[in-house]
């Protein structure tokens, strides 16, 4: 299980499980509101209670949860120490040449890490517990309105619905290609500018061949399987909202709104 | 000839690495303008899926990107939402009229044409909208070109080799088959 690839959908009865479509998309939007404008200690703290409930709840195994934050941890590790050594800091805790290590780059660094942790494990939650049709269908219901000014919904929604589940993916396989690259002695963390700009071609070219690829696959087996853009869709269930889901949504709320006036 | 399905799955793809791409250089101060990491798969969608697909890319992409990491900071999102949507519209459209039989003549008037709209669309909506009266010429010419410098020439050497690589794997239609 440790193993499943990120973003894949896997079936469970569990309440989150159960949860309407449309407010665990909505929810989602709110929680990553609400990740942006955390930038303190309690507000982290709040965010980890928040996603430990949510993953009990949710019943999936913890090696699935945070395989894929396992698997990119270099990724982590390197964003965090070029936040720490290359922030221009006025008060440095030690400089050498292009390096300056400063309290101020190290939070900066710690920062965008652990909102990239949190919305990696936030978003996995979402499509462990959201079949691929369920966020379409969601997706579709949200966007509805534009419809009626000619904006072809279907596409839209079907596009982004495939670009969130692609991107922990995408994350992996940026990691495999630079390990792959720093290995035949690309240099992505040089200090010079034109070396760094040099390391991009052997990591840009493959991603891009990698990322095709998958795309194409998808796109062959959905059309094996007769989905065609712009065809009126049925649906085996029509969801309607509950009590349940109201409450999930406000509980959301709640946690931006503590954010936002608490911390 | 691709299918709508199959344009729009490269869509996604090129959405989401509009979010994959540029967080590998945002630990470098003002990376994202130096290298311009978010443009190269906006301007490949409309490269390769036609100027609405562009479109799409340039409106999601950003929104994505801001909303799962947090870059770019909200305040600038809109006017980047205008910039790169111009982007991947005017680079297919151009893509789309331009036929001189020559891949990559092709390529590169339709990838100029469309960075130098989009350049243009971008420092008039900052002047007229996002910073009505203290946006001037000078700062147009050193933010879009000035300071963009590597990332224009890594969009015009990568952009045109990426489109060859996928046409010789076979994964996008060859545009002048032999």
């Amino acid at each position: 299980m440790s193993r499943l690839p990120a973003g894949m959908y896997l079936p469970g009865a569990s309440c989150l499980h159960r949860l309407d479509p449309l407010v665990k998309l909505v929810g989602f939007v709110i929680f990553i509101a609400a990740v942006i404008v955390t930038d303190s200690v309690w507000g982290y703290a709040l965010l980890a209670v928040f996603i430990g409930g949510l993953i009990v709840l949710s019943g999936i195994p913890l090696n699935t949860i945070f395989g894929p934050v396992r698997r990119t941890y270099l990724f982590f590790l390197t964003i965090f120490f070029m936040n720490g050594f290359f922030f221009s800091a006025a008060d440095p805790l030690w400089s050498r040449w292009f390096f300056c290590l400063s309290w101020a780059g190290m939070i900066q660094g710690a920062n965008v890490v652990l909102r990239l942790i949190i919305l990696i494990i936030a978003g996995g939650i979402l499509t462990a517990t959201t079949s691929p049709m369920e966020i379409t269908a969601a997706l579709r219901r949200l966007l509805k309105p534009l419809g009626y000014v000619g904006i072809p919904v279907d596409i839209l929604s079907l596009i982004i619905s495939v670009a969130i589940q692609f991107i922990p993916v995408l994350f992996e396989e940026v990691e495999t290609i630079r390990k792959a690259q720093t290995a035949r002695g690309a240099r992505f963390d040089s200090a010079r500018l034109r070396e760094r700009a040099e390391s991009m071609f052997p990591l840009v070219i493959p991603v891009f061949l990698a990322a095709f690829r998958r795309a194409d696959e998808l796109a062959l087996a959905m059309e094996a399987r007769g989905y065609r853009c712009g065809k009126k869709r049925s649906e085996v269930a029509k969801n309607s909202l509950h009590l349940w889901d109201i409450g999930a949504l406000f509980i959301v709320l709640g946690v931006l709104m503590v954010q936002i006036f608490v911390f | 000839m691709m299918t709508t399905v199959k344009k729009a799955i490269i869509t996604a793809v090129c959405a989401a690495l509009c979010v994959v791409l540029p967080t590998a250089f945002h630990a470098v101060p003002n990376a994202g303008s130096i290298f311009l990491p978010m443009h190269i798969p906006v301007l490949l969608a409309g490269l390769i899926c036609g100027w609405s697909y562009g479109l799409i890319c340039g409106l999601i992409g950003p929104l994505l990107s801001t909303l799962f990491t947090g870059m770019p900071p909200m305040a600038y999102l809109p006017s980047m939402l205008i910039e790169l949507a111009v982007y991947g519209a005017a680079t297919g459209l151009l893509m789309s009229l331009v036929h001189t039989r020559e891949i990559y003549t092709d390529l590169y008037i339709s990838l100029i044409g469309g960075m130098l709209i989009g350049r243009i669309v971008a420092g008039l909506s900052r002047a007229l909208i996002f910073a009505g009266g203290s946006y001037s010429m000078a700062a147009w010419a050193t933010s879009y070109f000035a300071t963009a410098l590597p990332g224009i020439v890594i969009q015009l050497v990568l952009l045109p080799s990426i489109v060859f690589a996928l046409e010789r794997a076979r994964l996008i239609p060859m545009r002048y088959p032999q």
